[in-house]
């Protein structure tokens, strides 16, 4: 998977890790920004009512 | 064979990663989050209050003082503060206790009592994640301090009983007069709501407090916040 993408991206060698840097950035990007916040209520953490259940 | 013993292992460091980043996510930001939300709602807070009590002063109403506005779902509207907790603990309380409301600071149970009322002023906080704001919950002790402001009165509470350990069906540890509590009348009570254990969702720790003493904010702080 990333040898695929690695050899798919233009460039040379450090164009090629710049790339890959921006790319691995905007994925913990969303990752922090949409998919945590997302996956985080479903852990029990956020139970501290004595209603909701 | 190669390709697939190169494809699982990379796909192993991937869920590797993922978590490790869910973790920093979870214990971290989350509570980078939080604190800034929080100060963000105080300072809107502070903000509010500081218009109102410059507006009466323009316009005196001989009329009985207006019956004080009904609290807005996931808006702060009082600031909590508990010594016990530390010196500069302090969170803003928003109204309804739904997930994104607990992100932004502490909830009061819709359907509770209104802050220094007759009934029981519940409210529910984090013990982990999202700034940590009950971490100590534990260490509150009978006779410590409960001081909350909605902008124009001071109000204590003096914790009664607690740590209390139940289950969330318990749901009667908020009614006005908690049965397990020791109240036996109405009073002006106040409940707080936490998880136990730190990193669990099995039980619930509670709280309870009176109303001890009230101030209009320009006497000052009071004594229970003075050092």
């Amino acid at each position: 998977m990333y040898g695929w993408i690695w050899r798919h991206l233009p460039g040379n060698a450090w164009v090629k890790a710049l790339i890959s840097l921006v790319l691995a950035l905007a994925v913990v990007y969303i990752l922090f920004q949409y998919v945590f916040p997302w996956a985080e209520p479903l852990l029990p953490f956020n139970d501290v009512t004595v209603d909701n259940q | 064979m190669r390709v697939i013993v190169r494809s699982v292992s990379e796909l192993c460091i991937t869920v590797g990663t993922l978590i490790v980043l869910f973790v920093v996510y979870v214990l971290f930001w989350t509570g980078v989050k939080a604190d800034h939300t929080m100060s963000d709602q105080i300072h809107q807070l502070q903000n509010q209050w500081s218009r109102q009590t410059a507006r009466p002063k323009a316009a005196p109403t001989p009329t009985a003082p207006a019956k004080p506005a009904a609290y807005k779902d996931g808006k702060p509207f009082a600031i909590m503060y508990i010594p016990r907790l530390g010196f500069t603990w302090n969170k803003p309380v928003l109204e309804d206790t739904s997930v994104d409301t607990l992100k932004k600071g502490l909830g009061h149970y819709a359907g509770t009592a209104r802050l220094g009322q007759v009934g029981n002023f519940a409210v529910a906080g984090h013990r982990r994640t999202y700034g940590n704001p009950f971490v100590d919950f534990p260490e509150l002790r009978r006779g410590d301090a409960v001081v909350l402001t909605d902008g124009t009165t001071w109000f204590t509470y003096r914790i009664d009983k607690g740590p209390y350990k139940t289950v969330p069906t318990d749901i009667e540890v908020i009614d006005p007069v908690p049965r397990k509590s020791g109240y036996t009348a109405s009073g002006r009570y106040l409940t707080l709501t936490t998880c136990d254990p730190e990193w669990g969702h099995s039980h619930r720790l509670i709280v309870w407090a009176h109303l001890d003493s009230t101030q209009p904010v320009e006497a000052g702080k009071p004594a229970a916040l003075r050092r």
